[in-house]
């Protein structure tokens, strides 16, 4: 019998590659900064009358199971441990970037139910409806905490000097960008589902040219994250290297760039321009679209975790 | 009031393991976790190629970004300064793992002992005291020093090249050290002001570190 641990490991001086938070805590970032991005679109965009209220309302249902689903995968990545003392989670927000993200996307839950309850049978008479003062104080509490998630889903991260890549500023700056874009993204779908091609074709002549615009500016804002990375410190440079050429490299290119960038960009372009044809068609592409827009909003969030190097410890 | 710190000697560290294994032996840490570790880099090309060696723990810093980081508040400080995880607190959110520059935290998973999933006797006893899912570290030997005795790397060490002390105090074994040989902290420049002192040749210069 022989024993392991020792003999099977070694200990360089190298760059060590964060392995501790994964796809999970990836698709917990891209989960609940997609509907902070959606609920707070679908109150602007609901006060200014574009989106109709039973559009508004599927949209907030499917926001809130988004931002659930999410918790879930943060949960079930902390493993058994967490599941019944989850609530220390919440002790230290004075200095613990988590523990403000999970007091702020409790919040955000709990406001958005707050908003949902008068659409559930028996609470009809609630005053939280639209266009009461409940309903809009709690539209602008909504507003206000579903910046602060967008902005946190990035701080999250930048607020560590451990991992040099994280550490700029401009990461939250793109992760808020890329949650209005996938958070836009998904209002189509949910008119799609609602409303048919008619509310598509609706609420799409006021959402493409926004979306093609948070398309690129978010294609520019990944090209700029990426060009101050790349004249970063050791560490920096060699993340940069494994995003751009190393073993994250078709999932950032591919993924990112080609599904969650380009090809949606190429798509509303040329519904703008009524290039996409007739009948159902411009439907299904753009609804493709929107979706491929999602999955780049996950990858970007996932790569950006798995390419995060630590510098060496002395 | 005590401060404890550490100094290690790169010029008297051989290599050798026996920190490493002594730490082992004392807190019985499972096979995935490695309080303490001595990093090997080869330098130079031959003729003049050497390897070195370079041990490594947690430096229980003044201002430890782990214990920022940690949202339940399971990490923190003794007044004597040695950084503790409390593991009936910690729920696993590998923050600190993520936040410590020096990558020093482990989560420890039960994933079996030395020996396949049947543990030893020995193992049995020492793995009770941890937690699955919570964050491991090195706790200092707090048993052993709030006995008076040194922790079990230093005591181990055959090159002399792990000493320990009181920062404030300018007549301990740290303080000399530090007057006598140049030495550096690893990544000050991050402002977590550690507690472990590299010790490098001859020429010395502040003691204690400062105060955070």
């Amino acid at each position: 019998m022989s024993a392991k641990g020792l003999s099977d490991m070694k200990f360089i001086m190298d760059f060590q590659v964060q392995r501790h938070w994964n796809w999970k805590v990836a698709f917990y970032l891209y989960g609940s900064g997609t509907s902070a991005g959606l609920i707070f679109l679908e109150v602007i965009l609901r006060n200014a009358d574009v989106i109709r209220e039973r559009t508004a309302l599927y949209g907030m249902w499917i926001g809130l199971s988004l931002a659930l689903v999410s918790l879930v995968f943060l949960f079930d990545h902390l493993g058994p441990q967490a599941r019944w003392r989850f609530l220390y989670v919440f002790r230290r927000p004075a200095t613990s970037w988590i523990s403000r993200g999970a007091l702020i996307v409790t919040v955000l839950v709990l406001l958005r139910l707050l908003i949902l309850l008068p659409s559930v049978p028996g609470f009809e008479g609630l005053p939280l409806g639209e266009n009461t003062v409940g309903g809009n104080a709690l539209r602008g509490a909504v507003l206000l905490f579903a910046a602060a998630f967008m902005a946190y889903s990035g701080l999250v991260l930048s607020s560590w000097n451990s991992i040099a890549f994280w550490n700029s500023p401009m990461l939250p700056t793109l992760y808020i960008g890329y949650s209005f874009l996938a958070g836009m993204a998904v209002l189509p779908i949910v008119a799609a589902l609602t409303g048919g091609q008619a509310e598509l074709e609706t609420i799409g002549t006021v959402i493409w040219p926004y979306l093609l615009v948070l398309l690129i500016a978010n294609g520019i804002g990944l090209l700029l994250y990426l060009w101050g990375m790349s004249s970063g410190s050791l560490p920096c440079r060699e993340s940069v290297r494994r995003l751009l050429q190393g073993e994250q490299r078709w999932s950032f290119w591919a993924g990112v760039v080609g599904i969650g960038l380009l090809l949606p960009s190429i798509a509303v372009a040329l519904a703008l321009e009524g290039q996409l044809g007739s009948g159902s068609t411009p439907a299904v592409v753009l609804v493709a679209a929107c979706l491929a827009i999602q999955a780049g909003g996950y990858l970007l969030r996932d790569t950006v975790l798995q390419v995060g190097v630590y510098g060496e410890p002395v | 009031m005590t401060r404890w710190g550490f100094t290690i000697d790169l010029e008297r560290c051989v290599g050798c393991q026996s920190c490493v294994i002594a730490c082992k032996a004392e807190n019985g840490t499972p096979p995935t976790v490695h309080w303490m570790k001595v990093l090997e880099k080869e330098e130079g090309e031959f003729p003049y190629a050497r390897r070195t060696f370079t041990p490594v723990r947690c430096n229980h810093c003044d201002n430890p970004p782990c214990a920022r980081a940690c949202p339940t508040g399971a990490i923190r400080k003794r007044p004597d300064g040695i950084v503790v995880v409390d593991q009936d607190m910690c729920i696993g959110t590998m923050a600190c793992m993520t936040a410590c520059p020096y990558y020093v935290p482990y989560r420890w998973d039960g994933d079996g002992g030395y020996f396949g999933e049947t543990l030893t006797p020995y193992e049995e006893e020492k793995y009770a005291g941890f937690k699955k899912g919570t964050a491991q570290k090195c706790h200092f030997c707090y048993h052993r020093i709030d006995e008076g005795r040194p922790p079990a790397c230093v005591e181990a060490c055959p090159a002399d090249a792990l000493n320990y002390g009181d920062r404030d105090d300018p007549e301990s074994r740290v303080n000399m050290l530090l007057r006598q040989k140049k030495h550096f902290r690893p990544k000050e420049e991050l402002g977590t002001n550690p507690s472990l002192f590299y010790l490098t040749g001859k020429g010395g210069g502040t003691i204690g570190g400062g105060k955070s």
